[in-house]
């Protein structure tokens, strides 16, 4: 059955759920449906052959809308076109509704202006939808921003980047301007992973989620260790658009694993030393008794200097076994309150009964004035200060400058710092410098240090050094306060 | 001076040098190789001091001093051990009321004057420690 449009169309437009007028050159109503009414509040007599800005915008404070609103209808007639704008109307009970706009001119058979159709959209609802989206997306911007532990980046199928968190920025040195659209192999360790970076795309892609424990790659090509999680980004449909990469900063763990490794190796190698050199001094006594005893003999000359002889050589044994009894103590002794300052000013005159380089070096001092006490064995930490302190005059056969700083922190501990401008450690020694029998030094035994690191350790506290090849090296100590 | 003296270790060459360090010195030393043995023979004889090292096999050297204190309150008794001057075992050995520490990583002729002093102090004054 063929229907009558010309029965229809009156009905369409009298019923629809948009706002339909019909104005003439000066905007006057002389056509309204019923949504108009609704919305306006007014019945069909009082809004017809109105203006139609008086009808829509009756608030007295809407001058400068009226206006914009003339404006627009007269652009579309001047130039024929339809126009589209927005604005906000109160409705009859008093609620502000958005309305979209649509006004085309309707022109003649000889293509003149015979009025305009304005069709209004109530489109209320869905703006506030998109505002409580906008705000949610806001609020989820906020939320990935405050994020500073973990880097959160976001690539395309690509491998471009699409998503730079600020954790991102902060733990990778990139910023977001920088890296957008790079792709993202620029993050991750060529030697290591950028083979590996479509096997893991490809995993996620096929399982959903991979999580591995890698590196990546900061914008001054540092190394940061991370625990890696890559997730599939999907878009609403379902459908893969990119993945996620989420990457927790490792470097503290590792260093406080690798302390932890490193002490327990110590603790180890304490008990066995201990062990081995009372095995040592058994014998070690035996010899020289007996060397003891036969000095009183009549004896040749080169018998008596080859007695001389085995008695210093068992002398040397006996100071080395004591230095490794003294590395394996377990506690400190004589626990009693020390100011560190007070402490380290006591050290400063004995260094130089030590062999020490003729070079010149100064001293420069820097003591924190507010300097809680510690609770210590004054003797020992003294040979920790004084070990260290010969250390760094030895590293400046040339002569330098010893800064040695002290400061609290929070009021949770002591720090102490001995910096030296002398020769530096290697990188590849410096994890073994605390370790027993390890030496950089030509005649060191290789003990002072780790018997400076079992010190402090038993006095709860830490010892950590930093070095570059010659430009120094810097001991740091921390010890807690009482 | 011809102090008689229990010298209790299990290591044949440190026992025969101590031996013969003490007889050098005039005194009148007796060796036992464990701390069974030392505690048997004090029961029969009496002694003007205990050398005694602490790592011994069968009972320690620190149970062995207990041993003694429960029976000779007063007798000087002074440990000797390898592992140096060690503050954890001097405590301990204090605790269980030794009269002195030698440490074997001194040099014999220190062990032997300090030995020679205690033993006159502690004849002239009742005890000292190391």
């Amino acid at each position: 059955m063929e229907t009558d449009t010309k029965e229809l169309l009156p009905n369409l437009i009298e019923n629809a759920a948009v706002i339909v007028l019909y104005l003439d050159h000066s905007g006057n109503i002389l056509f309204c449906n019923k949504k108009t009414e609704s919305l306006v509040g007014l019945k069909r007599s009082g809004i017809i052959s109105k203006n139609w800005l008086e009808v829509l915008f009756r608030e007295a404070n809407n001058i400068m809308t009226k206006e914009m609103f003339k404006a627009v209808m007269e652009d579309s007639i001047t130039y024929k076109r339809a126009k589209d704008f927005q604005c906000h109307i109160l409705s009859s009970n008093g609620v502000e509704r958005i309305i979209s706009w649509s006004i085309t001119p309707i022109l003649d058979k000889n293509d003149q202006i015979e009025g305009s159709a304005l069709f209004g959209h109530d489109i209320t609802e869905i703006e506030e939808r998109e505002t409580s989206l906008k705000n949610i997306d806001d609020s989820l911007k906020n939320i990935l921003s405050s994020i500073k532990e973990y880097a959160l980046y976001v690539i395309n199928l690509d491998g471009n980047i699409t998503y730079f968190s600020m954790g991102s920025e902060t733990m990778l040195g990139w910023s977001k301007h920088d890296i957008i659209f790079k792709h993202v192999s620029i993050l991750h360790n060529i030697n290591d992973n950028v083979s590996n970076l479509s096997l893991i795309l490809e995993h996620v892609r096929l399982f959903g989620k991979y999580e591995t424990e890698t590196e990546l790659i900061t914008k001054n090509k540092e190394v940061v260790p991370v625990i890696l999680t890559v997730n599939q980004f999907l878009d609403s449909s379902g459908k893969l658009i990119g993945y996620i990469f989420i990457a927790k900063d490792m470097t503290e763990r590792k260093k406080l694993e690798y302390q932890v490794f490193q002490s327990e190796k110590l603790a180890a190698l304490g008990q066995l030393s201990a062990g081995m050199a009372h095995e040592i001094n058994n014998p070690l006594f035996v010899i020289s008794g007996r060397v003891e005893m036969l000095k009183n003999e009549k004896l040749s000359q080169k018998v008596k200097d080859s007695l001389a002889l085995i008695d210093s050589q068992a002398d040397r044994i006996r100071k080395l076994v004591d230095r490794i009894l003294k590395f394996s103590r377990k506690s400190a002794a004589t626990l009693e309150p020390i100011n560190i300052n007070e402490a380290i000013e006591l050290v400063l005159p004995l260094i130089h009964y030590n062999k020490l380089p003729a070079a010149k070096i100064e001293i420069e001092k820097s003591f924190e004035k507010n300097m809680p006490p510690i609770k210590g064995d004054l003797h020992q930490l003294q040979e920790v200060f004084l070990n260290l302190l010969i250390n760094a005059y030895q590293s400046m056969p040339g002569g330098g400058v010893i800064k040695i700083i002290t400061s609290n922190f929070k009021n949770l501990y002591a720090q102490i710092q001995i910096i030296d401008t002398g020769t530096g450690i290697p990188d590849p020694h410096l994890k073994d410098i605390f370790m027993p029998f390890f030496s950089t030094k030509k005649d060191g035994t290789g003990l002072g240090l780790s018997i400076c690191h079992n010190i402090i350790k038993n006095h709860n506290g830490s010892i950590e050094l930093e070095s570059q090849v010659n430009k120094g090296s810097t001991f740091t100590i921390k010890l807690p306060f009482i | 001076m011809l102090y008689k003296i229990l010298i209790v270790d299990d290591e044949p060459p440190v026992r025969d040098l101590f031996m013969d360090l003490f007889k050098r010195e005039g005194c009148q030393p007796v060796a036992c190789a464990s701390g069974e043995e030392a505690l048997a023979v004090l029961k029969k004889d009496v002694f003007d001091v205990v050398l005694l090292d602490i790592r011994l096999s069968g009972i320690s050297g620190l149970e062995v001093l207990k041993n003694i204190r429960n029976v000779h309150k007063n007798l000087p008794v002074i440990m000797i051990t390898g592992f140096g001057f060690d503050e954890d075992l001097i405590a301990k050995s204090k605790q269980f009321g030794c009269s002195g520490y030698i440490g074997k990583n001194m040099p014999v002729a220190q062990i032997i004057s300090i030995f020679k002093q205690f033993v006159k102090n502690s004849k002239e004054k009742g005890g000292c420690c190391i």
